[in-house]
């Protein structure tokens, strides 16, 4: 099997992923003991308001129709109505309103955590068994193995008193004046080429907005730092001990293009299906972390809306995630076919 | 060849009966150390008869399950609050009502130390076991799984991860003797229980005897941020009562609280991992075996399975179950389980399909098969055994995984049902007071909960590093991944 051929089965693959994801979504929804139009009115609602909200929801429909009907408005992304969140208005209004936060939240969460935590596995398996070695692979085990919400509380509550905890230096007014909890402030998104041509005002809001939603990156991206650590640590010792590494250094090569041709490259191989994985981790734990941080995106309107009893919302919202990280899958697979030339060889 | 002598494979009854005496000694220690607790091991099973008994319609018989439960209440037991009290009072003179006179704190370290001695005891005993075993009853002087237990006692950080997890694992087993006080009397019901305590400064001779109920002591003893409301680690209330790890915000002794924590979490990780692990061997069993269809299909749920986000389908699982008869099933322990038995095995099954499919391979498999074993047997004996030890690996390094995820949704408020114990929702209690006097609310359960999660990884790597010394953390990446939990 060609490389391409196992990449296109990949993706044929997907859709029966995509839609058991939505079946489940559908049955817990439907199916589960919550009265999705009693969840909506609340325990002092009115019957004749119950009727109504059942008929537009399509509840009165047999079950199997209520799931075609489910599944072709997901698929045709007409992702319906906020009933309890922001009654009224469509899931798209919403989603698009919440998600740049959580875009933006992932983005640098991803972006520590491979500065962070590649640079050091690959020190660490350069190095290894010495004292830095060892500093650095348990810190990357404990870092992992905190709780992602604990790690929040304790960045916020530390931030926000840093005076007093931190030898007198102040977060809230280094750089920029933030607050700690906060969602950050994506207004010059709008205008991106405003960095350009009126830099003044626009920096300062670009590296506010950067601050604000630093602590929750690092928090958000702890697990991850740890992981591309520990595989960057093995991926450098696997390579450097194997054979066409010792060819090299036998023919003379220098020290400086072994570690950089051909060692670097071939250990970043390991680290796709981890960087990939950040996905799963981000989209859960997006919750926690945006409830901590009090950033409103997308995991936050997730729970509230789950906790509000907005299941419509909630349908759409799991299945935007669904597809998200379905996709993340799909791009590893892609960035796999690039890279290593043996997929599709071994595989079955 | 031909001068192999076939030995007669003698029972292993018969092989003791030939030479009794270390098994004896063995198991006379092992009566002593069972005569020591047997109340509260008869205990556990009177428990879970009134339990099974409560659930049947009508309830019969309860009455003799009553006595019985009082009977076994009368048992003396070691290790209880009982022979070894710590509550107690300053009478002007000296402590009363505490083991030997002792003051509190040190009484209830006596009675934790003794207990964790005990656990060790119990661990050496086992272990004895083993060896006994070994040197006098196994046929052959050497086996594979030797070696494994050889490297497993050479692999220090293993060892750490052990120790941790053992000390944990204690700490859940023995919860009710463990806390300074008990979850019935200081959580759940602390209106019906009272407390005596010396009404003016401990260590003189002017005040008098007091006596207060639990709940009003407890309303007097929060810790709420400022140093005059603050009972930290390692002190005394106003009521005489010692709290090792200091009070909640309402007053209740956090340690009860954590060794309470530590039975809720270890259990709905240890019961969920073992219910998917016995799934996922099932499964990789029947597809290395059979491939092909079966093969495809259980890779197609599973593929399905791993591409939910698990957090979600938690969080909306709990919402959606709220408040119906299933979500109160041993304090909504039991949803979370089923949902994580449910989301877990994928994960276990990919992580041991590598293996299965190598076992499915090898010579022997063929043999069996010409020999005509049938294939449940040929599952059973001879690739199970090999499987198994990768899936421990896995098994473990998620264990921590679900132990976040647990406490991350007690945390928002959806998981275990208050009033019963959880550690994320101690840290959601503690979370104004993380950089006030109070700081221990929050900040001890998480460093418990670090602490556990980096002993069963630890542990991971201890056993994968034992069961194949050559793989340098081949099958890593699975287990990294897993290990981060579902992001909680």
């Amino acid at each position: 099997m060609s490389r391409w051929q196992y990449f296109l089965r990949r993706i044929l693959l997907s859709i029966p992923v995509v839609l058991f994801g939505t079946t489940v979504t559908f049955m817990i929804i439907r199916l589960g003991p919550l009265d999705p139009a009693a969840a909506i009115l609340g325990p002092t609602g009115d019957p004749a308001a119950y009727d109504r909200i059942r008929e537009q929801l399509g509840l009165t429909q047999p079950l199997w129709q209520q799931y075609f009907d489910f599944l072709f408005q997901l698929f045709t992304f007409d992702l319906g109505n906020s009933w309890v969140i922001g009654p009224g208005r469509t899931a798209y209004e919403l989603i698009l309103i919440h998600a740049p936060r959580t875009i933006w939240l992932g983005f640098w969460s991803v972006l520590i955590a491979l500065f962070v935590g590649i640079p050091l596995g690959f020190y660490a398996g350069l190095n290894p068994n010495t004292f830095s070695d060892y500093t650095a692979s348990f810190g990357g085990i404990v870092w992992r193995a905190m709780p992602n919400f604990w790690l929040a509380i304790i960045f916020v509550s530390v931030l926000s008193q840093s005076e007093d905890l931190l030898f007198g230096f102040e977060w809230s007014s280094w750089l920029v004046q933030t607050n700690v909890v906060t969602p950050p402030s994506l207004a010059f998104m709008s205008e991106p080429l405003a960095l350009l041509t009126n830099p003044g005002d626009t920096w300062p809001q670009l590296i506010g907005a950067i601050k604000q939603i630093a602590p929750a990156a690092i928090v958000l991206g702890s697990s991850s730092m740890g992981n591309e650590m520990r595989i960057g640590r093995t991926a450098v010792l696997e390579t450097i001990n194997s054979n066409y590494v010792e060819t090299a250094r036998a023919k003379g090569v220098s020290n400086r293009t072994i570690v950089w041709k051909h060692v670097f490259r071939n250990a970043l191989i390991p680290l796709v299906p981890i960087i990939t994985g950040e996905a799963f981790l981000l989209i859960g734990g997006s919750v926690l972390v945006e409830t901590v941080f009090a950033i409103n995106g997308l995991g936050w309107l997730f729970f509230q809306a789950a906790i509000q009893g907005d299941l419509p919302l909630v349908g759409s919202l799991m299945f935007i995630f669904i597809l998200i990280l379905v996709g993340t899958n799909i791009l590893q697979d892609f960035l796999y076919t690039i890279i290593d030339p043996r997929v599709g060889y071994d595989q079955s | 060849m031909s001068n192999t002598q076939q030995t007669e494979e003698v029972p292993l009854r018969q092989r003791i009966s030939e030479n009794p005496r270390p098994a004896l000694v063995w198991l006379l220690a092992g009566a002593l150390l069972i005569a020591m607790e047997f109340g509260a091991l008869v205990g556990v099973f009177v428990d879970l008869l009134s339990l099974i008994v409560n659930l049947i319609p009508g309830n019969p018989g309860i009455g003799a399950v009553n006595a019985l439960e009082a009977f076994v209440k009368s048992i003396p037991t070691l290790l209880s609050r009982d022979v070894i009290p710590n509550q107690g009072y300053w009478n002007g003179q000296g402590w009363e009502a505490t083991f030997l006179g002792l003051e509190p704190k040190y009484a209830w370290l006596v009675r934790t130390i003794l207990v964790y001695v005990y656990a060790a005891l119990v661990f050496a005993w086992a272990w004895n076991g083993y060896t006994r075993f070994r040197r006098y009853y196994r046929y052959a002087d050497w086996t594979p799984r030797d070696d494994v237990v050889d490297r497993l006692r050479g692999h220090t950080w293993g060892q750490f991860g052990f120790v941790i997890v053992f000390l944990f694992l204690v700490m859940a087993i023995f919860a009710p003797a463990l806390g300074p006080t008990t979850v019935e009397a200081n959580i759940l019901d602390p209106y019906s229980n009272s407390v005596q305590y010396w009404d003016g400064e401990v260590g003189t001779s002017n005040g008098e005897v007091a006596e207060i109920t639990v709940g009003e002591a407890n309303l007097g003893s929060g810790s709420q941020g400022t140093a005059s409301e603050n009972f930290g680690p390692w002190t005394y209330d106003d009521y005489n009562r010692f709290h090792p790890f200091g009070t909640t915000t309402n007053g209740k002794d956090l340690f009860t609280n954590m060794a309470t924590g530590a039975r809720v979490s270890l259990s709905i990780g240890l019961a969920s991992m073992g219910a998917a692990g016995i799934i996922a061997l099932a499964l990789a069993m029947i597809t290395s075996y059979y491939k092909g269809l079966s093969d495809l299909i259980v890779i197609l749920t599973s593929d399905s399975i791993q591409a939910l986000p698990i957090l979600m389908i938690l969080i909306l699982v709990m919402v959606v179950f709220q408040g119906t008869w299933f979500a109160e099933l041993y304090d909504g322990a039991l949803l979370m389980i089923g949902i994580f038995v449910l989301t877990q095995w994928p994960f276990l099954w990919r992580a041991i399909r590598g293996p299965a499919l190598q076992t499915a391979e090898q010579e022997w498999i063929d043999a069996a098969k010409s020999f005509g074993q049938k294939p449940f047997v040929i599952m059973e004996k001879h690739m199970a055994p090999y499987v198994i030890g990768y899936m421990l690996v896995y098994t473990s390094m998620s264990l921590g995984g679900i132990i976040i995820a647990v406490a991350g949704l007690s945390f928002l408020g959806l998981g275990i049902n208050p009033p019963t114990p959880e550690w994320g929702r101690i840290i959601s209690d503690g979370q104004p007071y993380v950089a006030s006097a109070s700081w221990h609310i929050s900040l001890i359960p998480g460093l418990l909960i670090t602490l556990i999660v980096t002993g069963f990884n630890a542990l991971g790597d201890g056993i994968r590093d034992a069961i194949d010394p050559k793989s340098k953390t081949g099958e890593g990446e699975n287990t990294e991944a897993m290990a981060g939990g579902s992001g909680a």
